[in-house]
């Protein structure tokens, strides 16, 4: 088979590389882009679990505008190598593709521990359309279901909303001794847990599962490591997901957990970038290197891999931890350092019977924030985290009822609102 | 595009444009019933926020990167082509409050009624002059 020739390739087309191609677009409207995706279309990963859930009715991402992106999208374009020596990329089918710039936007895997009996049926995991299509059809033959979730992280949140919908007893099983390890504290998680027994779902911290119990290769049950035997034929493991780069071995790409970026969002192959839930990126905050998987760190590194594949040169600040969930009463905003070290940080709390707000602060910086219910103005201390805004002077109104922009430095106020053409 | 500009030396706090653009955005569109038959009431969608001396009347800037539309994940935020304004399309709002956690200004609100759907500034759809505009007394907001 000939090579396809292309100026750009996009190896991976969900949300990343989607703002690529369009910021590509911004400044070549002429340079032909190739976007490479596993899947049938192109699909919004988030939407997923709430389709599951018959909340909403497609899972199509802003398809309306893939016409002005004027790309040539393969549908089934599974990545299999990119060569050595060459820019070029071949596909499990086959196909192979020469490029002058790429992206490699290929994701997450689930991860899935090597639990006996993982391999039964009735044992999923729940992060592409397939999967999800696999559970409906799986759940039509069953009759009062019972699901376990393994993980009581922010996918096993999910998986737990959009089984809420369907009326299934749940119960979910998390190793740690809170959920939403990685963005909440414990009390956070208190409030999460409220809500969730309110909505009759069964949590159990701080055991995991230990086996499988299948009969006639049908899952029947999952064994924990308390002893404690949990019955049903429905479960999904939704422990987290790890990046997808098995395929770049040998690639002479740098790998750490994910691809290793430079603050351009370029590997070190010149003319390789890689954005989103596959790039490992410089932490704003810390410093150190980690693969930041949340949707609005993917549009930033897609945006701005886009500008540079297309000859700019932006830099990305550097990946910041920012994540919101809804599930029965409560809903909460996670960034930044939420649960630091050791060491000099301060914090500011205000809590309620239904409410709760915690603010980290170092140095007389944000660095951290968690919103329980009352979210209006996540966005105003995100942005001062983001932006770096010293809020020493200010930080006794931080948390005031009435808390908002006119709180902040006039100089940081008016640069926000003069950004869209505004004086304030 | 015209955009609503803030000038906070004329604002005297008096939250008319509140008032009025509560009742843009209420059912009915009539002042009393707005504030005392309609259950929950309509959110405005303008806010004025004061310290001390000081006051402006704040409304989404319908920013050119807009954040909210960005980490949309539906595509319920949208840019309208005539107007260039950022809209929330209700329907297909899954209230899952990535916009509110985008929004460096804090001008987007949960909708009481449903919590459900994103509450922001919407240039008033149709109409020439937004109406917290055309209600400021001391032209503290301008459209222009």
């Amino acid at each position: 088979m000939s090579d396809i020739k292309t100026r750009y390739l996009l190896v991976g087309f969900s949300v990343a590389g989607w703002w690529c191609a369009r910021a590509i677009r911004e400044r070549d409207r002429n340079g032909k882009i190739v976007a490479l995706t596993k899947e049938n279309g192109v699909y919004s990963p988030p939407l997923i679990t709430y389709y599951l859930g018959n909340k909403v009715s497609t899972i199509d991402y802003r398809s309306g505008w893939m016409e002005n992106l004027d790309l040539e999208l393969v549908p089934g374009g599974e990545a299999k190598k990119l060569e050595r020596e060459n820019n070029r990329l071949i596909l499990a089918s086959g196909e192979s593709f020469v490029f002058e710039k790429a992206l490699i936007a290929t994701g997450g895997l689930p991860i899935v521990p090597p639990i006996p009996g993982r391999e039964v049926t009735g044992v999923f995991t729940l992060t592409t359309p397939r999967d999800m299509q696999e559970i409906r059809e799986f759940m039509k033959f069953q009759e009062g279901e019972r699901v376990t979730i393994l993980g009581g992280g922010f996918i096993g949140l999910k998986t737990a909303e959009a089984f809420m919908e369907l009326g299934v007893k749940i119960t979910l099983v998390e190793l740690a001794n809170r959920l939403l390890q990685n963005m909440v504290d414990e009390r956070g998680s208190y409030y999460l847990e409220k809500a969730l027994e309110r909505a009759g779902l069964e949590v159990i911290k701080e055991d995991t599962v230990s086996e499988f119990q299948s009969r006639e290769g049908k899952l029947s049950g999952a064994l924990l490591q308390s002893g404690k035997y949990l019955p049903g034929n429905l479960a999904v493991v939704a422990i987290g997901v790890h990046p997808n780069i098995d395929w770049l071995q040998g690639s002479g790409i740098e790998l750490g957990r994910g691809v290793i970026v430079d603050e351009f969002q370029e590997s070190k192959r010149a003319g390789i970038f890689a954005a989103g839930d596959v790039a490992e990126t410089k932490n704003l905050i810390t410093g150190e290197r980690n693969v930041v998987a949340v949707w609005p760190e993917a549009v930033k590194q897609g945006k701005i891999a886009g500008e540079n594949m297309a000859g700019n040169r932006l830099s990305y600040p550097g990946s910041l931890p920012v994540n919101t969930v809804s599930v029965g009463e409560v809903t909460l905003v996670s960034a930044g350092l939420v649960n630091p070290p050791a060491g000099d940080f301060e914090f500011l709390t205000t809590v309620s019977d239904d409410s709760y707000r915690k603010l980290v602060l170092k140095d007389g910086y944000l660095v951290g924030v968690i919103l329980v219910n009352r979210i209006e103005k996540a966005g105003v201390y995100i942005n001062l985290i983001r932006q770096k805004v010293k809020v020493e002077s200010f930080k006794d109104r931080l948390l005031k009822e009435d808390f908002g922009m006119i709180n902040l430095p006039a100089e940081y106020r008016k640069h926000l609102v003069e950004g869209a053409s505004i004086e304030v | 595009m015209k955009r609503i500009r803030i000038h906070e030396e004329y604002c005297i706090g008096c939250r008319l444009c509140e008032i009025n653009c509560l009742v843009k955005h209420s059912r009915s569109g009539k002042i009393i019933k707005a504030f005392r038959g309609e259950e929950p009431r309509s959110l405005p969608r303008v806010r004025v926020e004061e310290e001390g001396y000081l006051s402006f009347a704040l409304q989404c800037r319908h920013c050119d990167d807009a954040p909210c539309l960005e980490n949309c994940p539906t595509g319920a935020m949208y840019r309208d082509e005539e107007t260039q304004a950022v809209l929330c399309d209700e329907d297909k709002c899954i209230g899952c409050w990535m916009c509110i956690m985008s929004c460096p200004l804090g001008v987007i609100q949960r909708e009481r009624k449903t919590k459900k759907v994103a509450s922001k500034c919407d240039l008033c759809r149709g109409e020439e002059i937004p109406v917290c505009v055309k209600n400021c007394p001391n032209e503290a907001l301008a459209y222009e």
